[in-house]
């Protein structure tokens, strides 16, 4: 018997496992950078981590609050500029990033921009950042969706996954071959893409979940993996990892603000 | 070229002299180290009208567009204070028609700047941004947001954006001297290409230091002095951003910046007490001192770990050896004075 486990640590243990020894691997912040942290630590001893705002090869000590927070790591290898992170990038030296989802279709295609009318949103999202360059010429990007909705129609398309499906994003001439994302994290299971139509489907089902429940958040009629697995239990080192490397990691964002709260109130006496 | 001349001055000067109504000006940090209170400055003198490039957005963009200095935005990101229930500055000015904001890449706003700062008049950027609407979806550049040229080697589309070159940047970095010389580092990103592209550039910094601790470690100036305007030494510069090897983010103060930041009316409750309230950065810190204590403050202090030292050093620095002979003919200053003569080199 393993170690009990919590939803959050989860998912990061998840995303961690696409990690592999002596990739190159840009690193969005939040549940990236803890999972990537835990990769170089019990996995991917040679990877290279790389950030782009310059930090390039770095060992993560802190989770980190940013992409260009040089104060969680100690020292780093390789202090470039953000222009050679792209160019790096778009030359094939990235093997895999990972990107937050604003609103994701069913080719993978994002919208981290607005929802509503671009010119008068009802709601401004982040932009771009570097999701679009990066999902572009990465050979392969890794989508996290902890709050993002699925949706039939984009309300802007920020970032490029499959295009319109099928072949279209190798046709467009516009991408490296075989590029674009090859899985996408929610809160309730993992999804990947078929290798033909290039559509989403459900292949694995995080524990205490129903097909159902993931279904009623999808707008069309989602695909379902015949070899539908639930995620894997996490290993004691996986788990042990987390809750010694980011304890806000396992405990969401939630709880841990509320422990935080709770901490300074007593240590003001409020 | 001019001989080097000192350059420090007040924030308070350094923004009068060198900020105007209409101007372009571009944040020069990235994410990390905010150049705080050179913004604020900006605010408390008021201008107006103003372009804002930010390649991060965050909160010194919130505070520019909250207080009413920007008509236009050119970014890559918009700080979303709480999530996706939290509201923005910008949000708010886009909502009400006051701004009109021009999206780029993180690469495509870096890519403007580089080419500005080389002289060049585009740069090249990464074609498959073709597929999205933030090629299609434009503001107020209009045609020019974008241009696809015919590469004149390869024949394929080329995805081009035009060179920027802002009237202005405001930036903070660790230290610099008197002259104007620069010295950052950490996270690079697009800084030195923000300071190198603009007109005028105004540095605030940690602290000044003598020429000679430039002289000694160059790979660390980012900004020669011979294209500085104004050097402004401002201790806590940043906060409550961090500076790499001076302090740490100030969870605090950030935290309580983005609860207020949510509201229009919360932001100017915010910045009554840490922008219009404080007129410079030690009466900020004074006030932060004054109510929160300095606590805080010494726990986000860091500590050493100093980068191994490069020699600089060469093997020698006179043509004269220790016994007054040069090096290559072996001969005293006298020797060599008489040969001179002899050989009829010299003229009278």
């Amino acid at each position: 018997m393993t170690k009990p486990y919590t939803l959050q640590e989860l998912l990061v243990i998840s995303v961690a496992r696409e990690i592999h020894d002596y990739e190159n691997v840009i690193l969005g912040v939040g549940l990236p950078t803890t999972a990537g942290a835990m990769a170089k630590a019990l996995y991917a001893p040679n990877a290279t981590l790389m950030m782009e705002s310059g930090i390039i090869d770095f060992e993560p000590l802190l989770p980190l609050n940013h992409i260009a927070d040089a104060h969680s790591c100690r020292g780093f290898s390789y202090a470039t500029d953000l222009f050679s992170a792209f160019t790096m990038t778009y030359r094939g030296f990235v093997d895999v990033c990972f990107l937050g989802v604003g609103q994701v279709d069913k080719y993978g295609n994002l919208n981290t921009t607005c929802i509503g009318d671009y010119y008068k949103p009802s709601i401004r999202l982040p932009g771009s950042g570097g999701a679009c360059d990066f999902i572009s010429y990465s050979k392969r990007t890794v989508l996290t969706m902890l709050g993002g909705t699925f949706s039939e129609k984009l309300d802007y398309f920020t970032s490029p996954g499959y295009l319109d499906g099928g072949s279209s994003r190798d046709d467009s001439g516009l991408f490296p071959k075989g590029s674009g994302p090859s899985m996408l994290l929610s809160t309730k299971g993992v999804f990947r893409f078929d290798p033909v139509t290039r559509e989403m489907y459900l292949a694995q089902i995080h524990p205490r979940v129903t097909i159902e429940d993931v279904k009623k958040d999808v707008p069309w009629d989602l695909k379902i993996a015949p070899d539908l697995s639930e995620t894997p239990h996490p290993t004691d080192d996986e788990v042990d990892f987390i809750r010694c490397f980011s304890p806000a990691a396992s405990a969401g964002r939630q709880l841990s603000m509320e422990l935080m709260i709770a901490n300074l109130m007593k240590q003001n006496k409020l | 070229m001019t001989p080097p001349k000192n350059k420090v001055m007040s924030v308070k000067e350094a923004i009068s002299q060198f900020v105007f109504d209409g101007d372009e000006l571009v944040i020069g940090n990235y994410t990390v180290g905010s150049c705080a209170e050179l913004v604020y400055e900006v605010i408390r003198q008021e201008r107006r009208g103003l372009t804002l490039y930010s390649q991060s957005g965050i909160f010194d963009i919130e505070v520019l567009v909250g207080a009413g200095c920007a008509e236009k935005l050119v970014t890559t990101y918009v700080l979303r204070p709480a999530g996706r229930r939290g509201g923005s500055a910008v949000e708010r000015a886009l909502q009400e028609g006051s701004i009109q904001i021009e999206d780029y890449t993180n690469f495509q706003y870096n890519a403007r700047l580089v080419a500005g700062m080389h002289g060049f008049s585009y740069m090249q950027v990464l074609e498959g941004a073709m597929a999205t609407d933030l090629f299609r979806k434009r503001s107020f550049l209009g045609d020019d947001k974008y241009r696809v040229i015919k590469c004149p080697y390869t024949g394929k589309d080329v995805l081009t954006v035009p060179a920027a070159n802002p009237d202005v940047c405001i930036v903070h970095v660790q230290r610099c001297d008197k002259f104007g010389n620069a010295q950052y580092w950490g996270a690079l990103g697009s800084v030195a290409a923000a300071a190198l592209a603009s007109k005028r550039i105004i540095v605030s910094c940690e602290e000044i230091v003598e020429h000679d601790i430039i002289q000694s470690s160059p790979h660390l100036t980012i900004i020669p002095a011979y294209r500085v305007n104004a050097v402004c030494e401002v201790p806590w510069g940043a906060h409550p951003t961090e500076v790499l090897g001076y302090y740490n983010v100030d969870q605090m103060m950030y935290g309580l910046f983005m609860t207020m930041d949510g509201t229009a009316a919360g932001l100017k409750e915010w910045m009554d007490e840490w922008v219009y309230g404080c007129t410079t950065r030690a009466k900020y810190i004074d006030r932060y001192v004054s109510k929160f204590g300095s606590k805080i403050l010494d726990a986000i202090r860091c500590k050493a770990y100093y980068s191994a030292p490069a020699n600089y050093g060469p093997a020698f620095t006179s043509r004269w050896d220790n016994e007054g002979r040069e090096r290559a003919m072996g001969l005293t200053l006298a020797e060599f004075e008489r040969v001179l003569k002899e050989r009829g080199k010299l003229y009278d």
